[in-house]
This record gives structure tokens, C-alpha cells and sequence, in this order.
């Protein structure tokens, strides 16, 4: 490879990070207090359930589906919690890796129903959204609890190691061994393989049901913890917790290059987009912008980063310089 | 109609380059009317960029086209092509599925009622019916589209591009998809366009149909032209040997020396699956490239698929290496076999992914380091040694293989297997769509295997292909096996005359 090719290839994988680069030197522009390590830790931390469930939802679109569940199983996973540790009266650890059970048993519904009975994925993960959701009223009569205790379980979400807020260190950790588990385990590439082609890669050995199944487990799963650690640091279990981060998980996903026809994906790129959406809000706050007008700001900056993201060129005579050189 | 004579289209000096190496250079080339004239030339001779530039798809750098005596300007377009009667069919069917004949012919131009815009659905019917009935095609217009056989569709597809007053109609590679018996209706439909006094200008990788069909042959290498052949001048052999500028050292079939073939690797007694196929048994050994034949629909890759383990079969029992075996994919995969689909970008390859991700994933086994952890090293060594053994080109691991021409795609396909221990290697449909140099790589490779001792099973419907890489050739009728060919000696003709069950009284299979 001649260096200009090189130089253009790092270029397009590394595009996401400059759009990233000039919003944060945009920002510190405009606000002096943006660029504190307090004000970026509170945005990792402002956007760390997203990037927890992105961690497990980006496999839902790699093999070419999606989960629009993974909200209402956060606040089901909150409530299920709750019932556990301060009804039936659990150990919290053993309440909380029931409740983990409990998510994967709704992943593994979601993964059987698409699979199985091929209902496709939009449907049958929007058909959980709502019975889900629908389970969390009934466990929970609708009510705001307040979680009071145990004081471990609290911690959780309140808690700091090394003066950052631990959700923070659960989040980096599940998208580190995410990205691990996509470009690094055999399950990463048969995943990969059933979203770009499966007719293909179910000839070269890949079993696409049990891989699909699997991905909407981490789905599921990741979702659970997100849900765990809202309550946590909200102190409540409550049926409308996280109510439409499905859609902030998905925007996040695709702001980070994630095909939603399956067959590419990037996790490190999904948290960059959740870190992107964390800073137009902060952003926002600084600017000292009525609330009422966010997500009018929001929507607008996604889509222009989405279209920077696709179509952004280098300017014309960089490019007939680098076409010389080659 | 006027029949021979006069010149139709005139090219001079055609140059075209994007963005840098010429891949047009100087290129004259003219049709007489009224003639069937084939274009060849390898992937990558400039064939399709002149078809793009007479249809206006794309546009030239330099000289000059002459239309019907009319000079066309530089920027010269689709429409304008569409206008001055030149229609094009490409590879690909654009036909939409689940409408009529007559709704595909009319689409986008569908007659309207006088004054209100709603479409006149008897009027279009009764427009294509006479359409279709002046060619003399067997088609009803009301007919849906996926009831017709691929043939028939094609047939469609012609009506489609005539129904603009075409006077000169563009062909490329329109037999990549057909069998045998389908091609020769295509010939047929060809001869009459050309009795309508419609010139042809037909591009294919079958030097065979090239041979039977054309008045004239024009040979395009690395953008340039290399002769133009009259009718008494055509033989594949010269062809060929114009289009790669060397001649190629291939014998004919049957003087390749006997193989000696090892034990049996793959025994199948009396396989059966409903509706499919029926009281079938063949056994391929180590050393030996078994051929199948038939025509589409005959049961061959339903066979295939049996055997590897994509549909299970109600009926019968399979052998491998001397146990019985019950075929999954996955374990056919961990035994040994290999399979080359009959469908390359369907089922074959996955194009956004890189050389390295498709071959990678037939080897997740040999990948997969300590603690379950792909080694992306390990990968990228397999890919390289996968690109260096069929030479795919360009040999760039990282490239998406979409990207890459179909001859190499279908290498990677291959290359994939190849890299393993490879004991059964099934190849449907091996060399559809490719270029002639690339075919040839994927024939030596299929005889180094069998002589490396792997067996190879090869299914396909270009005889000559058939006859020259197999041992044996068996040949399939509405699922069952018709007739077996002992290798060397047999002739397409007799291969054709099975399949279509054509067989006389002492020749049928016991």
C-alpha cells in the first residue's frame, strides 16, 4: 500500500473520531467550563446506561435484525430487583444474578420467536417493548418505589473508585469486552458473517439461528445491567425508568457505523456516538438552552453527523494532491 | 427490412480512462446492419466500458459514433441511445416478480385512458400479445412472471427492450444463467431478431455460442482491439487465442492421461427425498473428478445439497470414508468436504466483507487461538496463502471481495476450502460468469486436487466444461440418475441427448 492509500484508509476509519474531535473543540470554544474533567466525566457518566446497553444491542443489527426492547427491560430488570432484594427479602448479589437470569430468559423469547417462528425482529422485539412494559406496571401497580436498601446494591450506582463514579467503570468494561467478543471470538465473526450474507455463511458452517439467538441474549443481558444500575443510582424501580432509550441506543449505534442491514459494526464507533449525543446535551446546558428545545438541537446535530459520517470527503485539491502522490 | 450490407454503427478512435489507466485506447469497432456481431475479450478488455458508451451509460474521452449515418455528440445519453433504437439486456434479469408479462414490458410506459390517468390494463395486454405473437414467441401476456422458466423470462426481457423500436439490441453474456436446451431457445429467439432485420450485438464467455451464432467477432484486449474476424475466420480456438494473446496448452477431452483413483471417499446408496429425488446411488473416490449433468431442475443441486448436509433426505444412506454418515453442514465441513454454491453473489460470497473475513469464516477452527480468541495473524496468514494458491487478483487481504470481478470472487470461494484438509470438494456451477483466464485457473486447480488425491464433485451445464474435467459423468433426470458416462470419449451430444431424455431403446440405465 503506497502511504496516501494508507493515509486514506485511516482516514475513513478514524473519521468518526475527528467529527468527535472538532464537536469537543467546538464546545470548548463556546464554553469555557467544557473542557474540565469534571464536566467530561459527568457526560460519560450522564451517557453510561446508553453505552451499557449499546454494548449488547449493537449485535441485534449486526446479524440484521434489531431490539427495541432493550428499554422496557431495563425498567422490568429495576422492578424485577427490587422484588427480590426487599419483597422476598434475597441476598442482593444472589437478587441480582437472578434478575440476570430473568433478562437472558427474556433475550432467549426474543431470540426463539425471531428465529424459530420467523417473525421478523422489528416486530417480535416491539411486541416485548410493550408486554414488558406491560409486566412492569403490573409488578410494580404502576407505583414510583423507592429502593432504600441494601446499602451494596446502592452503591452500585452511587458509588466512586478512583473519584469516577463506577457505572462509568461497568460501561467501559462491558464495551471493552464487547469489542473483544466482536473482532477478536469466532462468535464476533459468525455474527458478522449471518448479517452480510446468510445463505452464505450458514453454507460455510455458521449456524445463523443459533447466532441470531445468542445475539439477542447479549442484548437482553446488557440491558439487565443497564436496568440494575439505573435503579440503583435513580433509587427507584419504576415501569417508566429508561422509557425510549431504545431509540438512543439505536441512534447511537448507527452514528457509530453500525449497518442496520447487518454485516459491519463497530463498538468502540457505538460509544463514540453515545459520547457524541452525551456532548449536544451538554453542550446544550452550557449554552444555557431551554430544555424544550433539545431534542429539536439533538435531532438536528445527529442527522448532520450521520451525513458528515457517509459522505464526508476530504476537500477537492487534498484530494488531487493525495491522487499525485499514489 | 434490409437485409445485409450498410453499416448500422460506426466507432472510431474511442479513448476512456477513469481517472488514470486507459481502459479504452483507440478502439474502432463497427456493426453492419442487420448482422449478429459478438464482442470478446478477459474481464477487465474494455468489453462492457464501449457497450456503456454506446448506450450512453457512460461517456468517452475521444473519437467520434456514428449512428445511422448520424454523428453522435460527445455527450451523448441513455435517453438519446433509447430514442435512436439501441436497446440493451443485461446479465442480471430486471424483471419484477409476481406482475405480468405485459405489466414488465409496458412498465413505466403503460397505456392510459384518453384524458384521465389510469391505466388501460386490456390495451396493454392486447399490445403485448401482438408484440409477442410477431416474433412468434410461445408467451401469454397475462402470464405471471414467476411462472415462467429462466428461458421464458429472457424472452420477456427481449420483448421489453423491443417494445422501443429497437433496430440494434445489446446482449451481455445473456446464456450465463441458462442450460444447455435454454441457450438454444436464446439462439433461436437470436436468428429471428436477426430475420427481423434487428442487429445483435451479443457478448459472451462461451466460445462454443460464439462460434455457432456469429456473423462477425470483434476481440478486445487490454482496451484495445485486436481483430475482427469474419464468418469463415471463427474458430474458438483462434478466439481464444486472440483474446489472451498466447495460446493455451490444453488438450481436448479425453487425451488427458487416465487417473488412478484411490478408495471410495463418499458412498451414497439409494438416496431419496420426496418430490426431489429418488433411488439415487454414485460413489465418488479419492483421485477422481466425478461430473454431473442434467439440465436445471433435473435434481443436481438438490443432490449436492443433500450430500453436504443443507436439506435432510428421507431415504437412504451415505458412506463417508467407509461409515455411515449422516450429513450436517457443519460436520461435513470438520469431515473434509467443500462447497462452491451454485450462485456466487447469493450464496456464495459475503461482498462487504474483506478476503480475509470470507475466508476466515470457513476456518474459525484453524483461527482460534488459546482462551477461544481469534488470531487475526493466523487469519491474515490463511487468506494469503488462500490468495497465493489461486492467485486472486487483486491480492490485497483487505478488500472487500464485491469489489473484486467474478472470476476472482470465485476464487476466494474456492480458496476458502482449499486451506483446510480437504478430502470431498463439491463445485456447482464452478466457472458461470467468469473470464476465460480465470476459468482455466480453477480448472488446473480442480485437477492438481484430484490429483493430490482429493475427490471433486462438479456439477454443470457447460458440456465442454463437463467433458473435459471429468472422470465420470452422471447424468440426472427429474431427480433420478439417467445414465452414467465412463470417463474420456463421451461427447456433448450424448450427454445432451440424457438429460433431455433423448435416449435410445439400448442406452437406458439399468
Amino acid at each position: 500500500m503506497t502511504p496516501a492509500a494508507r493515509l486514506r484508509r485511516l482516514f475513513a476509519e478514524s473519521r468518526l473520531l475527528l467529527i468527535l474531535v472538532l464537536m469537543m473543540a467546538g464546545l470548548s470554544l463556546v464554553s469555557s467550563r467544557f473542557l474540565t474533567l469534571e464536566n467530561l466525566t459527568n457526560v460519560l457518566w450522564s451517557v453510561c446506561l446508553i453505552g451499557i446497553m449499546c454494548a449488547g444491542a449493537i449485535y441485534a443489527p449486526i446479524t440484521g435484525g434489531i431490539d427495541l426492547s432493550v428499554a422496557s427491560i431495563a425498567a422490568l430488570a429495576g422492578i424485577i430487583a427490587n422484588v427480590l432484594m426487599n419483597v422476598v427479602g434475597l441476598n442482593w448479589i444472589l437478587a441480582l444474578l437472578l434478575t440476570l437470569v430473568a433478562g437472558l430468559g427474556i433475550g432467549w423469547v426474543n431470540g426463539i420467536v425471531t428465529t424459530r417462528f420467523r417473525v421478523p425482529a422489528f416486530i417480535v422485539t416491539m411486541a416485548a417493548k410493550t408486554y414488558l412494559f406491560g409486566l412492569a406496571m403490573y409488578l410494580s401497580k404502576g407505583d414510583q418505589i423507592t429502593i432504600m436498601q441494601p446499602r451494596g446494591f446502592l452503591a452500585i450506582g452511587v458509588g466512586r473508585w478512583l473519584g469516577l463514579p463506577i457505572p462509568i467503570y461497568i460501561m467501559l468494561a462491558l464495551i471493552l469486552a464487547s469489542h473483544v467478543l466482536l473482532r477478536h471470538t469466532a462468535f464476533g465473526r459468525r455474527a458478522i458473517a449471518v448479517g452480510a450474507n446468510e445463505v452464505a455463511a450458514r453454507l460455510s458452517g455458521v449456524d445463523p439461528d443459533r447466532t441470531r439467538i445468542i445475539a439477542y441474549l447479549l442484548s437482553a443481558l446488557t440491558a439487565t445491567v443497564a436496568g440494575i444500575v439505573m435503579a440503583s443510582l435513580t433509587q427507584q424501580a419504576y415501569a417508566m425508568n429508561a422509557g425510549g432509550y431504545e431509540l438512543d441506543v439505536i441512534t447511537a449505534i448507527v452514528v457509530g457505523g453500525t449497518s442496520l442491514m447487518g454485516g459491519k459494526g463497530s463498538v468502540t464507533g457505538a460509544l463514540i456516538g453515545a459520547v457524541m449525543v452525551g456532548f449536544i446535551n451538554n453542550g446544550l446546558n452550557l449554552l444555557n438552552m431551554p430544555a424544550s428545545y433539545h431534542p429539536l438541537a439533538t435531532g438536528v446535530v445527529i442527522l448532520l453527523a450521520l451525513i458528515l459520517n457517509q459522505g464526508f470527503r476530504l476537500p477537492g485539491f487534498l484530494r488531487t494532491w493525495l491522487s499525485r502522490q499514489a | 427490412m434490409s437485409g445485409a450490407g450498410g453499416t448500422l454503427l460506426d466507432c472510431v478512435g474511442i479513448d476512456k480512462s477513469y481517472n488514470g489507466p486507459m481502459v479504452l485506447a483507440g478502439v474502432d469497432f463497427s456493426l453492419r446492419r442487420g448482422e449478429i456481431h459478438a464482442l470478446v475479450g478477459e474481464n477487465g478488455a474494455g468489453k462492457s466500458t464501449l457497450i456503456k458508451i454506446i448506450t450512453g451509460v457512460t461517456g468517452r474521452d475521444a473519437g467520434t459514433l456514428v449512428f445511422e449515418g448520424r454523428e453522435l455528440p460527445l455527450e451523448h445519453t441513455r435517453q438519446a441511445a433509447q430514442q435512436l433504437g439501441i436497446a440493451v439486456i443485461y446479465q442480471e434479469l430486471s424483471l419484477i416478480h409476481g406482475m405480468t408479462v405485459a405489466q414488465n414490458i409496458y412498465l413505466t410506459k403503460e397505456p392510459q385512458f384518453p384524458g384521465i390517468r389510469l391505466i388501460d390494463v386490456r390495451r396493454m395486454n392486447r399490445m403485448a400479445q401482438e408484440l409477442i405473437d410477431r416474433y412468434g414467441f410461445r408467451l401469454r401476456a397475462t402470464d405471471v412472471i414467476d411462472q415462467l422458466s429462466i428461458g421464458q423470462r429472457q424472452t420477456v426481457e427481449i420483448l421489453k427492450a423491443l417494445s422501443g423500436q429497437a433496430s440494434l439490441m445489446i446482449m451481455d453474456e445473456p446464456t450465463s444463467s441458462l442450460t444447455s436446451a435454454e441457450s438454444a431457445q436464446l439462439f433461436e429467439i437470436i436468428r429471428l431478431l436477426k430475420a427481423q432485420g434487428i442487429t445483435v450485438l451479443y457478448i459472451s464467455h462461451r466460445m462454443e455460442e460464439v462460434y455457432q451464432l456469429s456473423d462477425r467477432v470483434t476481440v478486445l484486449r487490454d482496451g484495445r482491439k485486436v481483430a475482427v474476424l469474419e464468418k469463415d475466420q471463427i474458430s474458438p480456438a483462434e478466439i481464444i487465442r486472440l483474446m489472451i494473446g498466447r495460446t493455451l496448452g490444453e488438450p481436448e477431452a479425453g487425451r488427458r492421461p487416465a487417473r488412478r483413483r484411490g478408495e471410495p471417499v463418499l458412498e451414497v446408496a439409494h438416496l431419496g427425498s420426496e418430490g426431489r429425488l429418488e433411488d439415487i446411488s454414485f460413489q465418488v473416490h479419492r483421485g477422481e473428478v466425478l461430473g454431473f449433468g442434467g439440465l436445471v431442475g433435473s435434481g443436481r443441486t438438490e443432490l449436492m445439497r443433500a450430500i453436504y448436509g443443507i436439506d435432510p433426505h428421507d431415504r437412504g444412506e451415505l458412506r463417508l470414508l467407509g461409515r455411515p454418515y449422516v450429513p450436517t453442514v457443519a460436520r461435513s465441513i470438520a469431515a473434509g468436504y467443500g462447497f462452491v454454491p451454485e450462485e456466487r453473489r447469493l450464496q456464495g460470497i459475503m461482498g462487504d466483507l474483506s478476503i480475509t473475513g470470507n475466508i476466515g469464516i470457513a476456518n474459525l477452527d484453524a483461527i482460534r487461538g488459546p482462551a477461544g480468541l481469534v488470531s487475526g495473524g493466523k487469519e491474515l496468514a490463511l487468506a494469503r496463502q488462500a490468495i497465493d494458491l489461486l492467485r486472486v487478483k487483486p491480492g490485497d487481504p483487505a478488500i472487500p471481495v464485491g469489489n473484486l470481478s467474478g472470476g476472482n470472487q470465485q476464487k476466494v470461494v474456492v480458496g476458502k476450502w482449499l486451506i483446510r484438509d480437504l478430502k470431498l470438494l463439491i463445485v456447482d456451477e464452478p466457472t458461470v460468469g467468469i473470464d476465460i483466464g480465470a476459468k482455466e485457473e480453477i480448472y488446473q486447480t480442480i485437477r492438481l486436487l484430484a490429483e493430490a488425491g482429493v475427490a471433486v464433485i462438479v456439477v454443470s451445464s457447460d458440456l465442454p466444461e463437463l467433458t473435459r474435467l471429468a472422470d465420470r459423468i452422471i447424468v440426472l433426470r427429474k431427480g433420478r440418475v439417467i445414465k452414467e458416462f465412463a470417463g474420456g470419449g463421451v461427447t456433448e451430444e450424448a450427454i445432451l441427448r440424457a438429460s433431455s431424455g433423448l435416449l435410445e431403446p439400448e442406452e437406458v440405465a439399468p
